[in-house]
């Protein structure tokens, strides 16, 4: 099951990168030719690296930092060198290229000092900085195009957390690199809950990865702080607004994702159930349709009408 | 022409079954959209009850009704009324013999059956059966956090799993199955709501029951009625409309077995 989506996953993952380049190669190419034009009718010209770079100025003008940050706080190079032909000489200033991922958590630190203080606890910080593809900042919220989450349009609104998370949860080459083999099936089964079939639906209730993870808090379940370690479930479940009052219940192992066994001698009772059914809606299927299908057909034989 | 009529059901089992087949329906409705929040259909048809939280309502006061009338049919008839002709016993399996011979022309001759056939009593006790499963489950499921203060969260994921599996066997049953047995086969079959059938059905489908109320005539049940033949247009019209409704529900359910076992083969067999 896992195996089947994630598949198309990463497959989808890879084409999708090779497409990007290659789009932005052939848009910087097209930028090129008419940068002055587009320049002007943006209204950015004053942003020097929006000649070359138009779609992620773009992106940064929408997001909330737009006022906030320039391209120079992440990337260095020289803004005022404004926009012409030679304007490749903006990205030689101080330019410092891509920022790495734990440069990205001390930036936003300056700011945030109290989300980047709860991540700064969190398994994806620490495995990050152990030079593991974990999660930065930026991961989730998006590098240049960071909004509210509360902006439907955000990579952290609610209903997209799930799929933010299953970029790097559900794809089986960057997880697979590591050597305790962690799951990568989490939004498969993720999937088959209420939580996400209601919100998929438009219902309200909407439990969604980092509302049971943590947003930045993020541990791994043996850790006793973990907001999934089995001690800390009651809690987490009777968040308010969720199961509020869920007092002494018999969470037992406290599986979510990967369904509780229970046995019945030894047999997996879940395995029994579905085989049983198996059998019977195979059985069914043939006694319904096949006593429709003869009863249809005796009724040609006009002889034997009875 | 007057013809002699039936009388198959009482006015309080012709209750029942209007509110447990308007129940079954509305679940159906609103539950198999949750299943499969994925498919074009699901949100037309949440959409179409006026949004997710009149679905939930929707199915949850149905659950109740449907488990009020399994409750009252279990009390009424089984200590109140009993009856013993709707038990399995060794005359259907000679007639499910019969009618594969007959079905498969080893034979010319229909198996003769009383007042029920071995398909009705095998729905009757799936009915029973499922009622009794969707009930538990789905009560376990509605309150979840209730519910694991008795039992392990692995009981009441099992029940989400009888839950799902049961519909769709439920489902097939009962729209396929009965509705075209019963409906379809014999339309139009107004007995549900009238509770009488024609004499000339009687002795068709039921020949052993209708020699036993003839020989005890006139203290059989049995009244004297205006026997109205249905437009043969009218009959026409919507025996076409039943196909086209039939059809389209068939290949729904077929759809969605068909995914499930899919699924369930994949995880479980292979
Ligand atoms: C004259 C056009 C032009 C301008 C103006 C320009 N860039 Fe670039 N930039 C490019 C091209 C072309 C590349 C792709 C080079 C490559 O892939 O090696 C690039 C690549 C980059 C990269 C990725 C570098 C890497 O290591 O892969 C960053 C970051 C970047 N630019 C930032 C900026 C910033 C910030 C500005 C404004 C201060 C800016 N650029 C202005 C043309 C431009
Ligand atoms: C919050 C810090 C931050 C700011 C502000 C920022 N960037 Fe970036 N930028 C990044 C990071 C991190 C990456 C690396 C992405 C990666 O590794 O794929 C990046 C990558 C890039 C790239 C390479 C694109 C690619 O897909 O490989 C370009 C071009 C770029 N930035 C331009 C800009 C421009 C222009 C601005 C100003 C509008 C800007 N950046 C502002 C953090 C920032
Ligand atoms: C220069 C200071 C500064 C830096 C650096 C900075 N931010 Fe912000 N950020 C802000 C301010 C100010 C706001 C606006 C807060 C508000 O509107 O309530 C904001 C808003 C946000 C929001 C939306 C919050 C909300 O409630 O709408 C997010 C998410 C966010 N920042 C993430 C980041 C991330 C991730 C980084 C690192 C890439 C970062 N910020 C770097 C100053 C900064
Ligand atoms: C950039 C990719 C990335 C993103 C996005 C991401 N993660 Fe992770 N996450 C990782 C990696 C890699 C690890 C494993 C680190 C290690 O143990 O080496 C991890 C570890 C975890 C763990 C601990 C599991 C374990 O066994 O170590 C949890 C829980 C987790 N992530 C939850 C989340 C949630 C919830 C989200 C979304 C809100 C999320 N992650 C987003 C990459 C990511
Ligand atoms: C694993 C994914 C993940 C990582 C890594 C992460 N965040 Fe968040 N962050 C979220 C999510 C999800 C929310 C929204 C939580 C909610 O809806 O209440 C959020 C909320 C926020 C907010 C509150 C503003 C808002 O939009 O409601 C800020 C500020 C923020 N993050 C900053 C940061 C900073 C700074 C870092 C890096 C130090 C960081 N985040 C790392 C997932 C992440
Ligand atoms: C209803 C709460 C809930 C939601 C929603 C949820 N998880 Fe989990 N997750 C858990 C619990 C509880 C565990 C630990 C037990 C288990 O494995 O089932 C867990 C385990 C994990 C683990 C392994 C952690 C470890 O330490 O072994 C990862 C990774 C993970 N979840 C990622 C995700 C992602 C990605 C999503 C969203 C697609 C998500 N989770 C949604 C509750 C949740």
């Amino acid at each position: 099951m896992g195996g089947i989506i994630t598949d198309r996953d990463n497959k989808w993952y890879q084409i999708f990168n090779i497409r990007k380049l290659t789009l932005i190669f052939i848009f910087l190419l097209l930028l090129s030719i008419n940068n002055s034009i587009a320049a002007e009718q943006s209204g950015t010209g004053d942003i020097s690296c929006y000649h070359c770079h138009s779609r992620l100025v773009s992106d940064f003008q929408k997001s909330v930092h737009f006022d906030k940050n320039t391209c120079a706080d992440c990337h260095g190079g020289d803004l005022n060198i404004s926009g012409s032909l030679v304007s490749i000489n903006v990205m030689h200033a101080n330019f410092t290229g891509k920022p790495t991922a734990v440069n990205i958590a001390d930036f936003c630190a300056k700011c945030h000092p109290g989300s980047s203080g709860v991540y700064e606890e969190s398994i994806h910080w620490q495995k990050l900085k152990e030079d593991r593809p974990a999660a930065s900042c930026t991961d989730c919220h998006g590098i240049h195009n960071i909004l509210s989450s509360k902006d439907p349009n955000s990579s952290t609104f609610p209903q997209n957390i799930a799929e933010t998370c299953a970029k790097c949860h559900e794809n089986q080459t960057r997880m697979q690199a590591l050597y305790y083999g962690i799951k990568t099936d989490r939004f498969d089964t993720y999937k088959k809950s209420y939580h996400y079939k209601s919100y998929k639906s438009g219902g309200g209730v909407i439990a969604t990865c980092s509302d049971c993870h943590e947003n930045h808090d993020t541990r791994i379940a043996s850790d006793p702080k973990s907001a999934i370690n089995p001690a800390n479930l009651i809690t987490t479940c009777g968040k308010k607004g969720c199961h509020e009052g869920a007092g002494n219940v018999f969470l037992s192992g406290g599986k979510i994702h990967e369904e509780q066994s229970v046995y019945l001698l030894s047999f997996d009772a879940k395995r029994i159930v579905t085989i049983f059914y198996i059998i019977m809606i195979l059985f069914e299927l043939t006694f319904t349709f096949g006593l429709i299908f003869l009863g249809i057909t005796s009724k040609f034989d006009i002889k034997r009408r009875h | 022409m007057v013809e002699l009529i039936f009388k198959r059901f009482t006015l309080n089992q012709r209750i029942q079954h209007i509110l447990f087949f308007t129940s079954f329906i509305l679940l159906a409705y609103t539950g198999f959209p949750l299943k499969f929040p994925e498919s074009w259909w699901s949100s037309w048809m949440i959409a179409s009850v006026g949004g997710f939280d009149n679905r939930t309502l929707i199915h949850h006061l149905s659950g109740l009704v449907m488990i009020g009338v399994s409750v009252y049919h279990v009390v009424y008839h089984i200590l109140e009324k009993p009856r013993y002709d709707v038990l399995f016993n060794l005359k259907d399996i000679d007639d499910f013999k019969q009618q594969m011979k007959y079905f498969l022309r080893y034979s010319d001759e229909h198996p003769k059956y009383g007042r029920y056939t071995f398909k009705q009593k095998v729905e009757y006790f799936g009915a029973g059966f499922g009622a009794v499963v969707m009930g538990f489950s789905g009560l376990l499921m509605w309150q979840p956090f209730e519910a694991m203060k008795y039992f392990p969260i692995g009981l009441i994921q099992i029940a989400g799993l009888f839950h799902t599996w049961e519909a769709v066997l439920a489902s097939i049953a009962v729209f396929i199955g009965h509705f075209y047995d019963e409906h379809f086969d014999k339309f139009l079959n107004m007995s549900w709501w009238t509770g009488n059938i024609p004499e000339e059905e009687m002795k068709h489908e039921h020949p052993l029951e209708y020699e036993e109320a003839m020989k005890n005539r006139p203290t059989g049940n049995m009244e004297h009625l205006e026997h109205k033949e249905n437009n043969i247009l009218i009959t026409g019209f919507g025996k076409i409309v039943f196909t086209l409704i039939f059809i389209a529900i068939c290949s729904w359910l077929v759809w969605m077995s068909y995914t499930i076992l899919y699924e369930a083969i994949v995880n479980y067999i292979l």
